[in-house]
């Protein structure tokens, strides 16, 4: 295009710095530039108005009092004389909406938030794509560059040891979890179910794996409480809406000029339509990736559900059309997580995640058995199987360590962690290391966290490193126990932690919603867009910056791994992991962990 | 013309600075205060009170999980969405 000669007016005491960038931006593009000293008289801009004859007028005012009549006053002086009409006029500032410049008699009105780019857009007559370049996002591999070798050689040799012994007793070994997992495997055809063409073999197999209720289910057609399909009607207006959103959406990224860490949040409303809804959001507010969120009771009940159902309560039901649904509403670069990790159907979740295209899956035996009410022996076989299917269907998986919630020491978390990290290694597994960043009853007690919340969170991202080179995913969320019913504060907090953990150069977290303490309703939309605002805000802050090692968190990560190595010592010592976990030594009666009760007695020999 | 309230996506979120002399009144201003916008499904999220008064947010929900969706409803010409 021509260039044009642009007119630039801060229209204010002081103000000029948003004018001078905008000048650069437009001498940059070729265009002619005249930028007024502040602070003249309406009388004054006019004179100049008329002595330059520019194609384009931009005026800035920042001071909000008396902006109106000062800028209708230009405006009628402009008309006056005749100019109004030979120029192209906008108005930008903190005070201005586009509202009121319209209302004013201005071509364009640029409120708070407004970019350089869009003011250029604006001289040269073309409309001003937000964000353009920046809507895709590409998926990484979290994985990826980890070598996965041990640093620590005591640490090594033992999980070793105890990988051996898990290896040997689950040889001979199934449970109806892992029946059920083998039996989706093999005779559950995505593609055919896709094509809803009928998989009657698999189902007449299935339903008698299943417990209660969901043999009922399928037997009889009885659903649990509070759940219905959906009709018709609501599924084609969720098509539709899906298709609207997508046409709009852009998906911007949070984390400034850092690479990582990538932003997960959970989804589990119970209702795949409000999932979806929450989704969405989540993506346009920046998240990286989505977490499925399962109804606890899933985890005690044996089998999965079928068909698209909608539930009352918190967390969405695991079912092949819910997943599929949800997972045919996502942007092409977010990632989606559906957590197996701890209950009686963790294998055969791992084989439908692979089946139905999900990134990745959460897994771990300890936190299963001591956190997750499931019973050890149970949630080893199923946990064992659970990582097979995890490494045949390239699902990387973090293994997460809430057992600290209960009060389990960090210590002995991470050796469970860890052993499940060594057994997932041993089976061509990708695993993720997650440590809580918590306000634990563990440090709660012992007043690690009595001046910062920092410390000891950054110590155990260093105990790690120490012993092995493999990706770090803080969790879940970080920040647990530190929120309150306060959305500032809440998110405060969350983005304080989000820092801490860029600061740290982890690879990933997952953050909660402003309402993660609220516990009187479902969390809602907006307490999504809080928490993710805070964190991008606070990546803006702290950019590239990286977080000194102090005196505390070296004395602390050594304690740490050298507790690990202890715990590790008496697994191998008490040579039965099972026994080690029904007995405590990952976790005992005492820190505030019980081995689980949900599937004892159903581990039987293959 | 569509229902602005259908188009709140789950909850509709209240908040404010009441001017009361204790957490107990200030709660019981903001349900009062909720109600007579219309609103019956109401919790109070938060509350903190302080010698002037209390910081509140109070909540409706206008959509709850599994109930039928006013924003699901394609929108029409000069309905809300332009």
């Amino acid at each position: 295009m021509k260039p044009q000669k642009v007119l630039l007016v801060p229209l204010d005491p002081v103000h000029d710095v948003g004018l001078k960038m905008i000048r650069r931006a437009l001498q940059e593009a070729g265009h002619q530039t005249v930028l007024l000293p502040p602070d003249l008289t309406v009388e004054e801009v006019v004179h100049q108005v008329l002595k330059e004859s520019p194609d384009t007028v931009l005026v800035s005012r920042t001071v909000g009092y008396g902006v109106a009549e000062i800028l209708a006053r230009l405006v009628d002086l402009l008309d006056a004389v005749g100019a109004r009409e030979r120029v192209r006029l906008a108005v930008g500032g903190m005070a201005i909406r586009p509202e009121l410049a319209a209302e004013l008699g201005f071509d364009a009105g640029f409120g708070p938030g407004t970019t350089v780019e869009e003011a250029v857009a604006f001289v040269e007559g073309r409309p001003y794509q937000r964000e353009a370049g920046r809507q895709e996002k590409i998926k990484r591999d979290l994985t990826a560059g980890y070598s996965y070798e041990y640093r620590h050689q005591g640490i090594k040799e033992k999980l070793s040891l105890i990988s051996d012994m898990i290896l040997a007793w689950a040889e001979n070994k199934t449970s109806p979890g892992v029946q059920r997992a083998i039996l989706r495997e093999e005779m559950w055809d995505v593609e055919r179910w896709r094509n809803y063409e009928p998989v009657t073999e698999f189902f007449n197999e299935y339903a008698g794996l299943c417990g209660e209720p969901v043999r009922t289910f399928y037997l009889k057609g009885i659903f649990p409480p509070k759940t219905r399909r959906f009709t018709r009607e609501e599924v084609a207006a969720l098509e539709d809406y899906v298709r609207r959103t997508r046409e709009r959406m852009i998906v911007p990224r949070l984390q400034h000029t850092r690479e990582k860490p990538l932003v997960f949040n959970q989804y589990g409303t119970g209702c795949p339509f409000m999932d979806i809804g929450h989704i969405k959001v989540s993506e346009a507010w920046g998240a990286d990736g989505v977490i499925h969120f399962d109804p606890s009771w899933g985890a005690r009940v044996e089998g999965l559900f079928d068909g698209f159902l909608t539930h009352e309560e918190d967390g969405t039901l695991i079912t092949p059309a819910n997943l599929n649904r949800i997972k045919m509403s996502l942007e092409p670069g977010t990632l989606w997580q559906v957590r197996a990790h701890r209950g009686l159907n963790t294998p055969e979740t791992v084989v439908l995640a692979g089946k139905l295209g999900a990134d990745l899956t959460k897994i771990n035996i300890c936190y299963g058995s001591l956190g997750g009410g499931t019973d050890p022996a149970r949630m080893t076989i199923d946990g064992y199987w659970a990582i097979r299917f995890a490494a045949r269907y390239n699902l990387p998986f973090d293994v997460v360590t809430n057992e600290e919630l209960c009060g389990v020491p960090a210590y002995k978390a991470f050796a469970g962690m860890l052993i499940t990290v060594d057994l997932a290694l041993r089976l061509g597994g990708r695993p993720i290391l997650q440590p809580l960043f918590c306000y634990s009853p563990e440090v709660m007690v012992g007043g690690q966290m009595e001046d910062n919340y920092v410390e000891y969170n950054a110590a155990k991202i260093l105990a790690l490193r120490q012993i092995i080179d493999a990706p770090v995913w803080p969790g879940a969320p970080i920040g647990f126990l530190t929120h309150t019913e306060d959305r500032v504060q809440s998110s405060a907090t969350t983005a304080f932690h989000a820092c801490a953990a860029a600061m740290l150069d982890v690879d990933a977290i997952t953050i909660a919603s402003s309402d993660e303490a609220y516990s009187g309703g479902p969390i809602s939309a907006p307490a999504k867009i809080d928490t993710l605002r805070a964190v991008r805000e606070g990546f803006r802050f702290f950019g590239r910056l990286k977080l000194p090692v102090t005196p505390k968190m070296e004395r602390w990560s050594e304690e740490i791994v050298a507790g690990i190595e202890k715990v590790l010592a008496r697994v191998v010592e008490r040579g039965d992991f099972v026994a080690a976990l029904y007995e405590g030594l990952l976790g005992s009666r005492e820190d505030g962990a019980y081995p689980g009760r949900n599937g004892r007695g159903t581990v039987f020999e293959a | 013309m569509a229902k602005p309230l259908e188009r709140v996506m789950d909850a509709l979120d209240l908040e404010t600075c009441l001017v009361c002399a204790s957490e107990e009144e200030g709660r019981r201003l903001m349900i009062q205060l909720a109600r007579e916008l219309g609103f019956q499904d109401v919790d109070i999220v938060f509350i903190q009170f302080q010698g002037p008064g209390v910081r509140v947010r109070a909540r409706a929900y206008v959509h709850r999980s599994g109930s039928v969706y006013g924003w699901l409803k394609p929108p029409h010409a000069g309905e809300v969405e332009a």
